[in-house]
Parts: structure tokens; C-alpha cells; sequence
């Protein structure tokens, strides 16, 4: 056995590596080499001389058989202990670091009550946030899905009022100023004007489908190429009646020509004309209105229909030149909207038209959502903070606890950033645990969320119900929601592991060793761990009350009396082919479905209107108690319905005063209006309307009719008053496009298919979809609302619960604490009673702090609610109270495990030595 | 013959087997004990050092020789003698073939 003496260089290396000392670095191990390499050729210098060879004759022989040169010798060695000692070192690293993970987990198993707690918060608060941020996401930061989409612009006009008929800024165009507009603006590259206009398939299977009118430039302007053909030629702009040309969609093509590409000069019969198919769209794009399946061009209207100045129908959209700025596009758009209204002018108007751009972008989702969206993602940051707040106490709760491991593992040689290290990780798999916990958490989210789909809402706002319903449906977990996600939790781990790692190791050594030693902190009054407290209870009751208002308002909303009775109604659009059914004979084609479906089994009433209750409203028009022309300045607008006689009776909409329509009010009798309360008291102050004229603007009843009945008031709005209504019947004014409505004695889906064979019993060709109950048509009208107030009271729950879980272990922390305190306490013979009265009261006092700031804080959040609120006054009384009670007891009942605890100490053990 | 560095690795590892040695004394004990057989590449053998105690084979220490002078002394681990017994086990078994096979006196096998 050779080297029997061992010299100690420094402390042995297996010492070194227990205590976590830093080993060798590599500016060592080449001086080792060296060594090394000096000590192996002495030794075998030593070995040949001893054979008989001379000292420089075994100095050179030495060196050959290490490969000629030292030199390289010593480098191709130094090399090779390089890579050894950084290899060791890496070892090393990710051995201590699979050691405190092991050590960690060990710990935070054995006190599974903090570590359930801390990754429950982080699920339910990274979860809830990551939820809301994916429809953030996909509603209103998601780039649209065009070139270059932040350069588009929504062009409007600005009308100003007329009389009672209130201004307003996001006026459609006409096709003569829409060309003013072409032709003399300069800050948009291009311009272009669309509008939705459905239309039905003629060729083979007879089909409904949206469409597009738009002009040459569309395509081009979003950056759109036809995935086969070519867009329409710019020639086609030039005037009416020009060639019908059609683009249609990638699921279209693929639908009805099974993806034949050549479809190319094929045709397509639109509403019975012909049309040349010149390209396809690529596959995903729909038009700015969403579900397009067909393009046309503009101009295949009449040259009269198109050249009509005052016919606004068209939506504009432009895109931006480079270099031109929103400011500068706006002023732009202002100077050209005062050149269209100088071109234009309507005598009617008692002010200047103008016009005005807005980025595509913000008209994407109604503004209502829009503002809900941001509330609520201010209300997940709060909840978030909530959240963090909870961690934050508990791991300051954590390291207190563990000052006196932390002050040996000091004293015994540990460096500070070691120590450091090893907490670190005790919030690095906390925060792993929840982030992952929290993927769950807001998967179930976002499946909620894209499923709240208001589709009223967009169908309200025609020209961008396309994009907002579309990015509904697209709120899911992706790619951006797992980055926020692993951020959110990287940050909170780090900051929430960060300060109590840093403060536990900064102990001083001769405080906590000694005996009984007692944290500090604790026994102030207003110490960091109370204040989070009472900032947690704050800021739940601050989500509480914006939850339970926006709950109020909820139910205020759907327990509104809608004027009629929606139970068990079926409805269906119904519109004769174009050109199959001359005008004057609709009424008597209606007129035998309506007596067709009234024999069926089981329907008790059917009647046709244009447009549904509660759909926002339908057609508009000024009505005039005097004769001559319409007075836009004075004459008061009312909605005007078609109605056929039974329909009153369909949807239960009592009669007032008068008569119904009958059958005898048919074409060529004398013309009749039925009008509702509003319409009575706002026309008619202080009379009788019964037997006075009205004159309506549309429907042919210019000259007027005599009213004959006063019915009650059917909202058309879900969240505002009623309006004025006049009814006009369906018999005395033809229109092509009605619903039926079919009032069943039992469940209405059950009667759908008898409804449509007998319609097409009747008009075989009609096409017949979108059959739904009343019920589901107007439920979408709440939908916003309900929308809103669910996520809130979600949010509000998630706070409530973080609060309590934040005020047990707080108060459960503090009785441990005290243990020994409470120990003396019983020991002199406190009851039980006064010891958990201490604790509850304890927690009492926090919770009353938190509930008076909070109080504060709910006020201000309320004001904000304030527009989102139907009925409710931010400072609403019962709601505040309740909330107020509710947190109360959430708190004592949170209180109150830790206080039963507290009473069942036994006095003896706590005064021995903790 | 020039040794295979698989080869030189073991050769090491049961050279410490009895004990801790440092660098020279481990090739000095090789051409011993081999008879001259086995030439070791000197700079060959400290770099295998290295690496069997980069691969935790091997520990290493400080200490001085009988010669009082300072040199660097390895010893076998207990992954290095658990390495040491699986690893010459197959190549003692795999020398074995070769020697069955270069050693046949002629092609079919002896029943």
C-alpha cells in the first residue's frame, strides 16, 4: 500500500461536499496538472535512473514517452482536467439542486394543509386570469385576421339630428357619395364600400345563403387572393347593370362543386339570375360581415337604384397609406365628408353632414362588451392580487417559522445564497404545482367563456357581427394563454419565495436560538401579515359588491314584462323565391299557409310578422297626425310593424282599447292602424286616438289610415323603456320577407317538422331554416348582460374564497404562535369560551377594517359598473348590506377552526420548550 | 499493440482494486506485472485518470510518496469497483471467444 501519509490540503473534499462548501474551480485544477505532470516525470526520471540511465538521459526519455513534448503533454492533460472539473462541477450543481427540490418536497408534504392551500389559490387565481385573458385576447388584442389590419378604417357618416330623430355617427353611405369619397380622398390607399345581402341559390338545391355586394377593390384592400380565378376587374365599378359576376367561398366551393377546379366560367344562379363564378375565395376568409359564402359586385343594381343619392345602405372600409397617420386620416376623412355633404345636401337636415374613420379594429365588438371585457380583466387582476396576497402571508407565516433551522444551518457555515436557494425551491414547486393545477382550472374557463356567445349583440351591430361572433367562438387555451400563464407563475414564485427567503436568512443568530425566543413581528399591531388580511378582506368585498350589483341588474333585466308571452311559440323566417310570387298575391299565399297551419293538431293560433319582439328593433318611420309631407324636424319617429290579425293573440299582447284587425281589413278597404300604449300617449296626450288619422312613412300609408285599436306595450330593447309602436296589417301593405309565428299547446320544437311539410305543402319551393321557439330568439337579447354578471359573480366567488382561506391561516398561524401564551392563559383558568372568543374577535377586527376599506373601494368600482347596470344605482342599498353580512360571516366561520384549536392547547405541553 | 482506451480504463480500475496508487505508480505496476507485454502511453493514462474521475470511478486526493514527494493518489469508488466487476467480466468473456476462435485447430467444432 503506497502513500501512507496523507497531507491535508485544506479540508478533505468529501467535508467540503456535505457542508455544500464550493469545491475546485478549473484555474485549480491546471496548477494540479502541472503538479501532477512534474511529479510523474520525476518518478519516472527516479525510475530509469535507478535502472543506470543518466539524469538528462532519463529527463529526455521521460519526455519522449509522454509523446516528444511536454509542452503538449501538459496542455492535452490540462484540457482533459478542464472538461473533468467543469464536468464535476455540473454534477454537482444538479445534485444540490435535485436535493432541494427532494428536500423541499419532503417539507411541503409534511405540512400538506399550506401547501393544498397555496396551490388551490394559485390554481383558482392563475386559472381565472388566464381565462379572461384568452377572450382579451381573442376579442380585442387578436390582430384581424386581414394584411396589415391595423392600417384599415371604418369609414362612417356623421349625421347630425333631424327633429326627433336623434344624430348619429355611424351612418352607412349611399353609392354616388360613396364615389365622392373614392375619388377625392387622399389619405387611404384604397377605398372600398360592401353591404350583406343574402340571397337564395336557384340552381339545383334550393339554398340560403349570405352574401356580399362589394366593389372591385375589396378583395385587394384586405389582402385577399382568390385562392382560384381572379377578383373582379376594376371595369366593373364603372356603372349599373353591369355583368353578374360572383367569388365564392372556400366552403361554398368546396360544399356545392365538390372542390372542382375548374369551376371557373361555371354558373350560379343567384335569386334566378345567372351568374359567372370568376374565382373562389381562399379558405377561411368569410367577408367583414362574417359567414359570406358569395361576393358579388355592386354593381349589378340598376343604374336608378345605384345612383340614388339618399339611399344609404353601404359600409366603407379604407386602408391607410403608408406614412398616413389615424389623426391625419381622420382630419382627412372630415374634409371629404364636408365635400360629399356640399355635393349632396339634405334639405331635411338642420345641420352639416360629415364623415369620420375609425380603426376596423375597435368596431370589432360592440362597445358594451368591450367595456365589460376590460372591467372584468381589472376584476381577475384584482382577484389575482387577491391571490398573491394569500401566497404572500403564508410564506412569510412559512419562513418565520423556520428562523431558528434557518440561524443553525448559518451558524454551521452555510453561505446565505445557499440557503436562499433551498427556500427558493419550496416556492419554485409550490408555484410549478399551481401553475399546472391552474391549466386545469382555466381550460374549464375558457370553455365557458366561448360558449356566453351574444349573438343578438352582434346581430345588432350588422357590419361587424362577423368578426365579433368569430372570435367568440375562438376563446380556447393556446399558445399565448400557457406563456401568461408559466409568466404569472414565475413572477409569483419568485417574488412571493424571494422576500421571506431573504428575511429568514438575515436572522440574527443569537435572537433566535435562545430560548422561547419570540417573533418579533407578531406581536405588532399592525405587522405585514395583518395588513394583508385586511387588504384581502377589501378587495373581496370590492368584487362582491360589482358582482352583486351586476346579479341586480341581471335580474331586473329578465323579470322585465316584455308585453308578451313568449311560452311556447314557434317561429320561422319565410320568404317566396324572388320573382315566383307577384306582390299582390303574397297576402293570399300567406293566407293560406296561415289557414293551413291552423288546422294542424295542437296549434292553437298562427300569424305572420315582419320582425320579432325584443330583436332591437325593427323597421323605423316618422309618423304625422297632419296631412301633407313629413316634417323630419317635428314629425316623431315610431317603429312600424306588419302584422297579420291573429298575431296579437299569437304572443298574447293584450288589446287596450278598440278592435283587432279582422279579415275585413284586406286590400282596398279602408286603411287601418292599430298603435300601443307609448305610441297613444306620446301622439295623443290627453285624447282618444281611437278614429283619428296617422300617417305612416313607409308601407304605402303616406296618406294615412284611421287607427282602430290600442294595444299594450311589447318591448323591443332588452335593457331600455318601450317604445312607440304602430301596427300596420300584413293584407293592406304586401311585403316579401315575414316570420310565422305558430303558438303550439305543448313543447313548439315538437311541432317543427309538421310546421315545414305544410308550408311546403303549400309553397314547395320556399326554403325554410332557422326554425326556433320564441323563446330562444329573445333569450339572446340578455345575453350580454348574463354574460357579464356570470364572470363577475364568479370572479366575486373566487375572491370570497380566497379571503377565507387567507383569514384562516392567518388566524391558524397565530394560534400556533401563541400556543404558549394561550397555554398560561388556560392554565390560569381562562374557559374555553374566553379563549375562542379571543381568537374570533381577533379575526373580527381584521375583517371590520377590511370591510371599511373595501366599502370605499366598492363605491368607486361601482361608479365605474354604472354604465353595464340596468335599473340599479351604484349605491344600492340591500346589495351593500348583504354583502357586508355575507363577508362577516365568511370570516367568522374562517375564524373558527383555528379558535377551536386554540381551545383544545393543552397547557402543560405549551409551556414546555417549543 | 496499442490498447484500446475501453481496455486501459479497466486495466486502471483493477490496479486500484488493492489500493490507492498515483499516476506513475499504476503504469509502473502494469509493465511489471504484464511482463513488459503491455506498453501503456503515458499521457494516454493520465487522461483516462481524469476521466474515470470525472465519471465518479475514481476519487482523487492529494498525498505524498515514499519519496516525500507530493503526488496526486486515485482510488476506486464503489460505482468504480461495481463498474470494475461487470465490465472485465464481459471482456474477459469476450477475449475468451476471441482466444476459442483464433485458437481452432481446425473449422467444425469438437463434439
Amino acid at each position: 500500500m503506497t502513500g501512507a501519509n496523507r497531507a491535508r490540503a485544506g479540508i478533505r473534499d468529501g467535508v467540503r461536499r456535505w457542508l455544500r462548501l464550493p469545491l475546485r474551480d478549473a484555474r485549480h485544477a491546471r496548477d494540479e496538472v502541472d503538479d501532477e505532470l512534474e511529479a510523474f516525470v520525476a518518478a519516472r526520471v527516479d525510475q530509469l535512473v535507478a535502472r543506470g540511465m543518466s539524469g538528462d538521459d532519463a529527463r529526455r526519455e521521460a519526455i519522449r514517452r509522454l509523446g516528444g513534448s511536454l509542452d503538449q503533454a501538459r496542455a492535452t492533460l490540462r484540457q482533459s482536467a478542464e472538461h473533468r472539473e467543469r464536468t464535476m462541477e455540473f454534477r454537482e450543481h444538479i445534485d444540490e439542486l435535485l436535493h432541494d427540490l427532494r428536500y423541499a418536497a419532503r417539507g411541503l408534504a409534511h405540512r400538506l394543509g399550506f401547501t393544498l392551500t397555496v396551490v388551490s389559490t394559485l390554481a383558482i387565481g392563475i386559472g381565472a386570469t388566464t381565462s379572461i385573458f384568452s377572450a382579451v385576447e381573442a376579442l380585442l388584442l387578436r390582430p384581424l385576421p386581414y394584411l396589415r389590419p391595423d392600417e384599415l378604417m371604418k369609414l362612417t357618416i356623421v349625421a347630425p339630428a333631424q327633429g326627433s330623430v336623434p344624430g348619429t355617427d355611424e351612418m352607412v353611405w349611399s353609392y354616388p357619395k360613396y364615389l365622392v369619397l373614392r375619388d377625392n380622398q387622399r389619405a387611404f390607399s384604397a377605398v372600398s364600400a360592401y353591404e350583406a345581402s343574402d340571397f337564395i341559390i336557384t340552381s339545383g338545391d334550393v339554398e340560403r345563403i349570405h352574401g356580399e355586394q362589394t366593389t372591385s377593390a375589396y378583395l385587394p384592400l384586405l389582402g385577399i387572393t382568390p385562392s382560384i380565378g381572379h377578383n373582379f376587374d376594376a371595369d366593373i365599378d364603372a356603372h349599373g347593370g353591369a355583368r353578374r359576376e360572383a367569388i365564392i367561398s372556400d366552403a361554398l366551393w368546396k360544399r356545392r362543386f365538390n372542390g372542382d377546379p375548374h369551376v371557373v366560367g361555371k354558373t350560379i344562379d343567384l335569386d334566378r339570375a345567372p351568374f359567372t363564378i370568376v374565382g373562389v375565395a381562399p379558405e377561411g376568409f368569410s367577408g367583414l360581415t362574417g359567414g359570406v359564402d358569395v361576393f358579388v359586385p355592386i354593381t349589378i343594381r340598376s343604374p336608378d337604384d345605384l345612383n340614388e343619392p339618399f339611399s344609404h345602405e353601404f359600409s366603407v372600409v379604407g386602408r391607410r397609406r403608408p406614412g398616413v397617420t389615424e389623426a391625419q386620416a381622420r382630419s382627412e376623412t372630415a374634409r371629404v365628408g364636408a365635400e360629399v355633404a356640399r355635393r349632396y345636401p339634405d334639405q331635411h337636415m338642420t345641420g352639416v353632414e360629415s364623415a369620420k374613420a375609425e380603426p376596423l379594429n375597435n368596431a370589432r365588438v360592440a362597445p358594451l362588451i368591450r367595456r365589460s371585457l376590460w372591467v372584468l380583466f381589472g376584476a381577475v387582476g384584482l382577484v389575482l392580487l387577491v391571490a398573491c396576497v394569500n401566497i404572500a402571508n403564508l410564506m412569510l407565516a412559512r419562513a418565520g417559522a423556520r428562523g431558528r433551522e434557518m440561524a443553525v444551518r448559518l451558524a454551521l457555515g452555510a453561505r446565505r445564497g445557499r440557503l436562499v436557494r433551498l427556500l427558493l425551491a419550496e416556492s419554485a414547486l409550490l408555484s410549478a404545482a399551481g401553475a399546472l393545477a391552474s391549466l386545469a382550472v382555466a381550460a374549464l374557463g375558457t370553455h365557458v367563456l366561448s360558449g356566453l356567445t351574444p349573438a343578438a349583440l352582434a346581430r345588432g351591430r350588422r357590419t361587424v357581427s362577423g368578426l365579433g361572433s368569430v372570435s367568440f367562438s375562438s376563446i380556447h387555451l393556446d399558445g399565448w394563454a400557457l406563456a401568461f400563464t408559466a409568466g404569472v407563475a414565475c413572477v409569483v414564485g419568485v417574488a412571493f419565495g424571494l422576500a421571506p427567503a431573504f428575511r429568514a436568512t438575515r436572522a440574527s443568530v443569537a435572537d433566535t436560538l435562545k430560548d422561547g425566543a419570540v417573533d418579533a413581528s407578531r406581536s405588532r399591531r399592525f405587522s405585514g401579515r395583518r395588513l394583508l388580511v385586511i387588504f384581502e378582506v377589501a378587495l373581496a368585498l370590492i368584487l362582491l359588491v360589482g358582482s352583486g350589483l351586476m346579479l341586480r341588474s341581471l335580474s331586473k333585466l329578465l323579470s322585465v314584462d316584455t308585453g308578451f308571452d313568449a311560452s311556447n311559440v314557434l317561429t320561422l323566417p319565410i320568404a317566396p323565391l324572388p320573382g315566383t310570387v307577384p306582390r299582390d298575391s303574397l297576402p293570399g299565399v300567406y293566407e293560406q299557409i296561415l289557414t293551413r297551419l291552423a288546422a294542424l293538431p295542437g296549434v292553437r293560433s298562427v300569424s305572420i310578422t315582419d320582425c320579432p319582439p325584443l330583436n332591437g328593433g325593427c323597421n323605423r318611420t316618422l309618423a304625422a297626425r297632419h296631412q301633407g309631407a313629413s316634417d323630419p324636424a317635428h314629425d316623431p319617429l315610431v317603429m312600424i310593424h306588419w302584422v297579420s290579425p291573429d298575431w296579437f293573440k299569437t304572443v298574447g299582447v293584450p288589446l287596450r282599447r278598440g278592435r283587432p284587425f279582422t279579415g275585413a281589413d284586406r286590400a282596398g278597404a279602408a286603411k287601418v292602424i292599430i298603435i300601443n300604449e307609448t305610441a297613444a300617449r306620446k301622439l295623443f296626450p290627453g285624447e282618444d286616438p281611437i278614429g283619428q288619422r296617422l300617417s305612416l312613412g313607409q308601407g304605402g300609408f303616406g296618406s294615412g289610415g284611421e287607427i282602430v285599436g290600442v294595444v299594450g306595450d311589447v318591448r323591443q330593447f332588452a335593457d331600455s323603456v318601450a317604445a312607440a309602436d304602430t301596427y300596420i296589417p300584413y293584407a293592406q301593405s304586401p311585403r316579401a320577407g315575414m316570420f310565422i309565428f305558430v303558438k303550439t299547446s305543448g313543447d313548439p320544437v315538437a311541432y317543427a317538422t309538421s310546421v315545414r311539410h305544410a308550408v311546403h305543402e303549400i309553397v314547395p319551393r320556399f326554403p325554410l331554416r332557422d326554425v326556433k321557439t320564441l323563446a330562444e330568439r329573445t333569450s339572446a337579447a340578455t345575453a350580454t348582460a348574463r354574460f357579464s354578471a356570470t364572470l363577475l359573480a364568479l370572479f366575486a366567488a373566487v375572491a370570497l374564497t380566497l379571503s377565507v382561506i387567507g383569514i384562516y391561516g392567518v388566524m391558524s398561524l397565530m394560534v400556533t404562535q401563541r400556543r404558549r401564551e394561550l397555554g398560561i392563559r388556560m392554565a390560569l383558568g381562562a374557559d374555553q369560551g374566553a379563549v375562542r372568543a379571543m381568537v374570533v374577535r381577533e379575526a373580527a377586527v381584521l375583517a371590520a377594517l377590511g370591510t371599511l376599506i373595501g366599502l370605499a373601494g366598492a363605491v368607486a368600482f361601482s361608479r365605474v359598473l354604472s354604465t353595464l347596470l340596468f335599473e340599479v344605482e351604484p349605491i344600492d342599498p340591500p346589495t351593500y348590506g348583504a354583502i357586508v353580512l355575507v363577508l362577516g360571516a365568511a370570516a367568522l366561520a374562517a375564524s373558527w377552526i383555528p379558535a377551536r384549536r386554540a381551545t383544545r392547547v393543552d397547557p402543560t405541553e405549551a409551556l414546555r420548550q417549543n | 499493440m496499442a490498447l484500446l482506451k475501453g481496455t486501459l480504463d479497466l486495466l486502471v480500475l483493477k490496479t486500484l482494486s488493492w489500493g490507492p496508487m498515483h499516476g506513475f505508480e499504476i503504469v509502473s505496476w502494469l509493465e511489471d506485472r504484464s511482463g513488459g507485454r503491455l506498453a501503456v502511453d503515458d499521457a494516454a493514462l493520465l487522461q483516462a485518470l481524469h476521466r474515470l474521475e470525472e465519471r465518479k470511478l475514481l476519487a482523487a486526493e492529494w498525498g505524498v510518496t515514499k519519496n516525500s514527494r507530493r503526488a496526486r493518489y486515485y482510488s476506486l469508488t464503489t460505482a468504480g469497483r461495481a463498474y470494475l466487476r461487470a465490465e472485465s467480466a464481459k471482456m474477459v468473456d469476450h477475449f475468451d471467444a476471441l482466444v476459442t476462435i483464433l485458437g481452432a485447430k481446425k473449422r467444425e467444432a469438437s463434439s
